[in-house]
């Protein structure tokens, strides 16, 4: 009966582990990239292989898989700690197991399973000394988004959650102070019950939320207006000032053309950004990614929905380029532009030729480590 | 694959480009007759059903008697199947106002719009009975599962005496909200400078559609998204792996006993979309096949639904029917890899479809 799983699945990691069996963690690291590993930008993304197993790798800047570990469910996001120098593919929604790989020294991957009653969002970040993780998960009972605690020193563990203040945290990232959380509440009310459903858009409530990690107390929360209550902000970065941008997907009706980036002035209202309307259009209402690249002074969303993605000025906040890319979705920042991954297997390196991978299935996000 | 890759760069047929022109199916064309063939007629439909029971309705609160409530409860079902045929239809006028919401909020997964709708039988509340403000009101008041509950649930029999007058004018006013959202929906789809003239006519300076392929994808995402929403929400909505843990009362339609029809209705829905875009006759010659299991699935699926009608729970206690459930589930699975990855592979549009769904 594989149509017809268990409600709530849940994954065990055990059996997960068991099933991977023993070294398969180094599926793919021939010693002659080894170097390039060590030496060069290297990009994580999550993948589908067209077999239909899951992934997450390790990239080159010519768009190169250099290593590859499997995943017991789709990943999404890929965070790294620079200290223990390690990375943890979250899952998807609503996965429940992140998996901790060490590129370098290969060792046999950590999984970390999200509490009870919690699955994971696909988003988190390290703590700057490493010591801790925080992931976006959801309370799912309570449709209440949470921020779960984990001690990376002890394998780990769970050790406290924090509330978002919010429904359907997505992205989150760690702002310059090394203290401060900020949070895309993107507003969408899921239950594992009931798959992908989304059960409360005509009455979602989407928010921007800083909160101290060291305390859990919310700092600031802001709101869209209420005409763009189904603007769902989901993915953010911080551009070379420190100023986070986000980025949404638009739950309303299809002809409806809302702004779909914004930025977040700390202490000041959500500022969305006007686009010309051919850009705006190439987005689909959907923005999948975000990126700033503090070199180039630019911040890039892309949409697979549009197959494009556009890139800002950051000071000016005026779009600078737009560029068609089918199913585009993974963006980093490399040199003075961007590396994007596809989901039709094309990678497109910052300078060069573009790579295929006809086998992959490049996922939503990709982020330089090391 | 790299046999799909392959395919996808010999065989472009859906790009309005794609020379030479007497091979290639446009996806104007495709779109045209999914528009004209299906979503049109099924909308007109919908509007004409929201608008008998409305009148039936009408008839029930004028003159209370258990044969006009019998009828109320026939249109009613008769509804249900005309929106469980086009409500995979997710984009385009129906997003509009928060319609698909307002026609169906479901699953309701804490009862708040049970409690909502029993509270405002209790305190007979002036404004759930008033045209006007109801369309204002919580989505879960003003749809389908609250005139299924009118007609249907605790106390619902009153409806054929005069103890039910509350009750009725309060169902009378959910199908006159109904009626009026599935006719602006049908006259939408119809408008000269609307969304359907958008869809079919996509290019470099359409809003939304740049080029033929963005088009079909919309297209082929209404058997992807739906088929995966009958199986993983409708379904195991209510059926579990194990028949101990079975929950009855999770079915959609489980008071008015139309579950299975339902699920029998979006099938159809889908059948009659497949085939009136004749989407099966522009794929290849070899990947014909595609088209013709495509057909028998859906055929296999509306039959194993259709065998399962009756109240819930005692199909779900019948193990004969139970089966052709279970066998429904593995049908819309089946469908969902045929047309979701091999299918849209012939079309060279696979891929995306998985980064698309809200992350």
């Amino acid at each position: 009966m594989t149509g017809l799983a268990a409600r709530t699945p849940l994954i065990d990691r055990r059996d997960f582990l068991k099933a991977a069996g023993a070294g398969f963690a180094a599926a793919l690291a021939p010693k002659a990239w080894a170097a390039t590993l060590a030496a060069d930008a290297v990009f994580a993304t999550a993948f589908v292989r067209r077999d239909g197993s899951f992934g997450a790798g390790i990239l080159s800047e010519e768009g190169k898989l250099l290593y590859a570990v499997k995943l017991p469910d789709r990943g999404h996001d890929v965070t790294f700690d620079p200290v223990s120098r390690r990375s943890v593919v979250f899952p998807r929604k609503p996965g429940t197991i992140a998996v901790v790989f060490d590129h370098m020294k290969q060792i046999e991957p950590l999984t970390i399973t999200s509490g009870q009653g919690r699955h994971f969002y696909g988003h988190g970040v390290f703590s700057p000394d490493g010591a801790l993780l925080y992931a976006t998960e959801n309370d799912f009972d309570n449709a209440a988004g949470m921020i779960g605690i984990y001690a990376a020193n002890d394998g780990f563990r769970r050790v406290g959650e924090f509330a978002t203040h919010g429904t359907g945290p997505h992205e989150m990232l760690l702002l310059g102070d090394g203290r401060t959380l900020a949070v895309a509440n993107g507003g969408i009310e899921t239950h594992p019950d009931y798959g992908k459903t989304k059960l409360n858009l005509a009455s979602m409530q989407p928010s921007y939320v800083l909160i101290d990690r060291l305390k859990g107390d919310l700092i600031e929360k802001h709101q869209l207006p209420a005409n763009l209550h189904q603007l769902s902000i989901r993915h953010m970065d911080a551009d070379q000032t420190g100023t986070v941008w986000f980025s949404c997907q638009y739950e309303g009706a299809t002809m409806d053309r809302p702004p779909l980036v914004g930025r977040a002035p700390r202490g000041e209202a959500l500022e969305l950004l006007e686009m010309p309307e051919t850009a705006l259009n190439s987005l689909h209402n959907y923005i999948g990614a975000m990126a700033a690249n503090h070199a180039a002074g630019t911040v890039a969303v892309s949409s697979p929905a549009g197959n494009s993605y556009v890139v800002f000025e950051a000071r000016s906040g005026k779009v600078v380029a737009a560029t068609d890319m089918t199913e585009v979705c993974g963006i980093a920042p490399d040199g003075s532009g961007y590396i994007a991954s596809a989901g039709t297997g094309r990678i497109q390196p910052a300078g060069g030729a573009p790579v295929m991978e006809p086998d992959f299935v490049w996922d939503n996000h990709m982020h330089r480590i090391g | 694959m790299p046999k799909r890759f392959a395919l996808a760069l010999v065989l472009p047929l859906l790009l309005d480009a794609a020379p030479p022109a007497s091979a290639a199916v446009q996806a104007s064309d495709v779109i045209s007759r999914a528009v004209d063939g299906f979503i049109r007629p099924a909308y007109a439909a919908l509007s004409e059903n929201a608008a008998a029971m409305s009148g039936g309705m009408d008839a029930l609160c004028a003159k209370p008697s258990r044969q006009d409530l019998d009828a109320a409860r026939k249109d009613y079902a008769a509804l249900v199947g005309a929106w469980s045929k086009v409500e995979f239809i997710r984009f385009g006028p129906i997003t509009k106002d928060n319609r698909l919401e307002r026609i169906l909020f479901w699953p309701d997964r804490k009862s708040i719009g049970l409690r909502q709708v029993q509270a405002a039988l209790a305190s007979q509340d002036s404004t759930a009975t008033d045209p006007a403000s109801i369309a204002g009101k919580s989505v879960a008041m003003q749809g389908l599962g609250a005139l299924e509950f009118v007609l249907y649930g605790t106390g619902a029999d009153d409806l054929a005496g005069k103890a039910g007058t509350y009750r009725c004018a309060y169902g009378r006013t959910i199908a006159g909200n109904i009626e009026k959202m599935a006719a602006e929906v049908s006259v939408e789809w119809h408008a000269p400078d609307g969304f359907a003239t958008v869809w079919k006519q996509s290019g470099p300076d359409n809003a939304i559609y740049r080029d033929g392929n963005e088009a079909v994808t919309e297209l082929m995402g209404v058997f992807i998204d739906g088929l995966e929403m009958i199986r993983d929400v409708r379904v195991k909505g209510f059926l579990s792996a194990n028949p101990d843990d079975d929950r009855p009362k999770g079915a959609i339609y489980w008071r008015s006993t139309q579950t299975a029809a339902s699920l029998a209705a979006n099938l159809e829905g889908m059948a009659e979309l497949f085939k009136a875009s004749e989407l099966g006759e522009a794929l290849p010659p070899e990947a014909g096949w595609m088209a013709q299991s495509v057909d028998i699935l859906l055929t296999n699926g509306i039959a194993d639904a259709k065998a399962a009608s009756g109240p819930i729970k005692d199909v779900l206690a019948d193990p004969a029917r139970r089966a052709r459930l279970e066998h429904y589930a593995l049908v819309t699975s089946s469908l969902s890899a045929l047309i979701g990855t091999r299918m849209s592979a012939e079309f060279g549009l696979t891929a995306g479809f998985s980064s698309l769904d809200g992350d």
